[in-house]
């Protein structure tokens, strides 16, 4: 017994499982309607075939959706679960470097996929997200994000190193002083970074365009990242985030991106929408929090909760993140995503372009691809018992690469041990 | 000093037995007086019914196909076809009406968005250069230009109480508020509703006191012995109050802490209490036990369901968030199915916000918490999951006879709703305060609405 149970473990390893998903309203994100009646079916990790009507295989365990929506895996274009327990005590807060002397500071060496944080997000259909770090000593960067995959137990580092990430608005950084500093200090390291990568003049006039082979990313013995990551943001090979929200500062942002030819995505961008023309030119990405009416410095004097729909009619690649501000965008990560992509619906932006904003657009901004429902995408997708935008709906099943995860939380567990006292 | 207290009280208690009991109902006691009184004019009133709409009554009733008429500022009748006695008449089929949203416990005011530099060096959310900041009232310092007040009722708030802090364990009076247009807070008061009070325990004050130079307790036991103390202290001086009245002895000097006090003694001021754990409520319940004063409402409470049967019998409230959980240690064990929890087991539950964001949402933060009571099998229907943000909140501000429900002879705070009140798509699009449109949606304001947002361009509800 013991033996022949080896024997089918080895045979049959979880992500191995075939699985399908039937009676599905599919929201691929491929056209603007969902695939009505859908099974979708699943294979080591990825999605077969999504089909009006389709048979389940034989082998499959066939999980039956009822006619209930079923999304790709919700994604939040900017939080920081997985470094936060406790807000209020530091010690159990991970979100920035105090080191002066190193730049960098890669996120994914602090990931906990074991946070009650983590699994609550889960339960509410989060299976990525992209984790940010909060300014540290040595501006003007903070570090480096990380994207990571909300699958069950601790590993839940899914790419590290995936951007460079800054801060600049009134206050941000006391030690530097007015924001024009700061935008002097970002360009300055730029263009530091951009003669280190081209390297000094060869004898005889040549510039020797040789470099050095990158070390892998977030590989043993970390990247500090700051200056070696700055290489690959100059080559547009991954975004610089700026998190800022003023309008003048928004304007400074697009002109980085063309100066200097690279990838530049606005994370906050409280009055973003006044600047929508140029962003749309620039190409700069917005992550949006739709929940933001009120400004919560002079930074943000224009918010408005329009702001998401905005943009994307001036053709604006928009995210949703940092959703429902400091109470919420750590602690709720899911349902603050799902409550801030509803209201962005409520203020005008169009129902299938919220769901891109929760699922495709975060991915793509990351340049990671993926959060669709088609064939050979990775399988990470929730069916829900509703609309997955109205909070008063539940994710039934979470499945992240092609396998179901745990979605009862500890709130749920708690809420269950003390459902019958009186 | 002791002997001559007590030499005094038992002289002046027999001269109180002998004093005639109208004489101590003739003028109201001090801390009845109300020094700030409400300059609030009711705006002009619109008559009109209501037709065809879902009706959530907030007493637990729903009518479906229902009509509502508002005449003279308040609820003429409620019912299905009703006659129009020569109103304009409101197509509301397929939309949803509601009391007007309450929140217990707002800050808005005194947590003026944009905040800076000052606010995080001298906040006027609460005064906190001592524990007992009891002689306070939050009125004073509120500002009638918090735009946070024009959202809210955007999004169908008619009334808030604003509360002070939870710094000091006793924090000071609270105002409750009208969200309409004002120079100064007092044109937006509330009257008649009774006056309301803050009190915290737990990590909050516990910190503070335990930060460099600060004045107070360090620990719970510290906070819960410090309550008392000032309590018994109260008692002595409710007393000498009492019987300088009844004509036995002097008029003690005014103690604006004491008096207050005295005040939640004699159960004509209600306190509205800051605490997490079960055992710090626990703890805070039986103080007022021991002083003989009942609680109004525990707010944030996050572990009310652990021991809902302490605050059925002591008569408290709980004032609760959906979601808000995890961000200090007392607040790990909150759970989303609060609510529907404390409801199940029979305990006045209400939502409230602690947040001009979220104080924008509460129908949506109930229909968070009904959504995780289904996941555990705790169903919830609509018309009860109202009454978190309407009828209960009414009764703890002492408004019930007022507002809170929708039944003939109340003040007309009514929302008509796009749609279902709990959906995320939901807006409000007409709230009438005591029967005047406060908010249209169909009309909203052309320019900016609050004095701060005046010249400054951009910023939309």
């Amino acid at each position: 017994m013991f033996v022949s149970l080896i024997a089918l473990t080895v045979a049959m390893p979880a992500a191995a499982q075939t699985l399908a998903v039937t009676h599905a309203e599919a929201w691929t994100m491929e056209g603007d309607a969902p695939v009505k009646d859908a099974t979708i079916v699943i294979e080591n990790g990825r999605i077969v075939s999504v089909a009006a009507g389709g048979a389940a295989p034989a082998d499959a365990r066939v999980i039956d959706a009822h006619g209930k929506p079923v999304t790709p895996g919700l994604v939040n274009g900017a939080t920081q679960i997985g470094l936060v327990e406790v807000a209020g005590s530091s010690d159990t807060v991970d979100t920035s470097s105090a080191d002066d002397r190193n730049p960098g500071y890669d996120v994914s060496r602090a990931l906990n996929g074991n946070s009650t944080l983590v699994s609550l997000a889960r339960a509410d259909g989060l299976t990525r997200a992209l984790v940010y770090p909060s300014p540290s000593r040595r501006a003007p960067f903070n570090g480096e994000p990380a994207l990571a995959r909300l699958r069950d137990g601790v590993d839940i580092l899914d790419v590290a190193n995936v951007g460079v990430y800054t801060v600049i608005g009134g206050g941000a950084w006391e030690r530097i002083g007015s924001r024009a500093a700061q935008w002097d200090s970002l360009r300055n390291a730029l263009t530091e970074a951009k003669r280190k990568a081209d390297g000094p003049p060869a004898a005889g006039g040549k510039k020797d365009r040789k470099r050095p082979s990158p070390p892998p990313r977030g590989g043993p013995g970390g990247r500090h990242g700051g200056e070696e990551l700055l290489a690959d943001v100059l080559r547009g090979e991954v975004p610089l985030a700026i998190q800022t929200h003023r309008e003048s500062d928004i304007r400074q942002a697009a002109a980085l991106a063309g100066d200097f030819g690279i990838r530049v995505i606005i994370v906050g961008g409280a009055e973003a929408w006044r600047v929508a023309d140029q962003l749309a030119a620039a190409k700069v990405a917005v992550i949006v929090d739709p929940q933001v009416n009120l400004p919560f410095n002079f930074d943000q004097l224009g918010a408005r909760q329009d702001n998401a729909a905005l943009l994307a009619k001036a053709g604006v690649m928009v995210a949703v993140g940092q959703a429902g501000g400091v109470i919420h965008a750590n602690y709720n990560a899911g349902m603050g995503l799902r409550e801030g992509a509803g209201i962005a619906v409520a203020n005008g932006l169009p129902y299938v372009e919220a769901l891109k904003a929760v699922t495709v657009n975060p991915l793509t901004i990351w340049g990671c691809g993926g959060g669709r429902l088609t064939p050979g995408a990775d399988a990470d997708l929730v069916i829900w018992d509703g609309d997955p935008l109205e909070p008063s709906t539940n994710a039934r099943s979470v499945i992240v690469e092609g396998r179901e995860t745990a979605i009862r939380s500890r709130q749920d567990q708690l809420a269950e041990r003390y459902r019958e006292v009186r | 000093m002791r002997m001559r207290q007590l030499g005094l009280s038992v002289m002046v208690g027999a001269l109180l037995f002998a004093a005639p009991a109208d004489a101590q109902r003739s003028a109201p006691l001090p801390w009845q007086e109300d020094p700030y009184p409400s300059r609030y004019q009711a705006p002009v009133a619109s008559d009109m019914l209501l037709r065809g709409a879902t009706i959530l009554d907030g007493a637990g009733g729903r009518i479906d196909g229902g009509d509502v008429l508002v005449r003279g500022g308040k609820v003429a009748a409620v019912g299905k076809q009703l006659a129009n006695p020569g109103v304009p008449e409101v197509d509301a089929t397929g939309r949803w009406i509601t009391p007007g949203v309450i929140d217990v416990h707002s800050h808005d005011g005194t947590y003026v968005l944009p905040l800076t530099e000052i606010d995080s060096e001298a906040s006027d959310v609460a005064e906190v250069a001592t524990p007992n900041s009891a002689d306070t009232w939050i009125e004073t310092a509120v500002n009638a230009q918090d735009m946070a007040f024009d959202r809210a009722l955007a999004n169908g708030v008619t009334t808030l109480q604003i509360l002070p802090g939870s710094t000091p364990i006793f924090a000071g009076h609270s105002v409750v508020v009208k969200p309409v247009r004002a120079p100064t807070v007092w044109g937006m008061k509330a009257a008649g509703g009774i006056q309301g009070f803050k009190m915290a325990c737990g990590e909050n004050p516990k910190s503070w006191g335990a930060d460099d130079d600060n004045e107070g307790p360090t620990s719970r036991q510290g906070v819960i012995a410090y309550m008392r103390q000032q309590f018994a202290d109260a008692q002595r001086y409710k007393r000498a109050v009492e019987q300088a009245r009844a004509g036995a002895g002097a008029m003690p000097p005014r103690d604006f802490k004491l008096e207050t006090l005295a005040g939640i003694l004699a159960g004509d001021v209600r306190v509205n209490l800051h605490c997490y754990r079960a055992g710090d409520i626990a703890a805070s319940l039986g103080v007022a036990k021991e002083f003989g004063f009942r609680i109004g409402a525990i707010h944030h409470a996050t572990e009310a369901y652990k021991i809902p049967g302490l605050l059925r019998e002591a008569g408290t409230c709980a004032a609760v968030w959906a979601d808000w959980w995890g961000f200090k240690v007392e607040a790990q064990d909150a759970i989303r199915a609060e609510a529907p929890l404390l409801e199940q087991a029979g305990v006045c539950v209400m939502m409230h916000s602690d947040s001009p964001a979220d104080g924008q949402r509460l129908n949506i933060a109930a229909a968070k918490a009904a959504a995780a009571g289904r996941r555990i099998g705790v169903d919830i229907p609509p018309e009860r999951m109202i009454k978190w943000t309407t009828g209960n909140p009414a009764k703890l501000l002492g408004l019930d006879k007022q507002v809170g429900t929708i039944a003939p002879g109340l003040q007309a705070d009514l929302v008509l709703w796009s749609g279902d009140p709990f959906s995320i798509y939901t807006h409000a699009d007409l709230v009438l305060i005591g029967g005047a449109v406060a908010w249209d949606r169909a009309k909203p304001p052309a320019g900016p609405v609050s004095d701060f947002e005046l010249g400054r361009g951009g910023a939309r509800p």
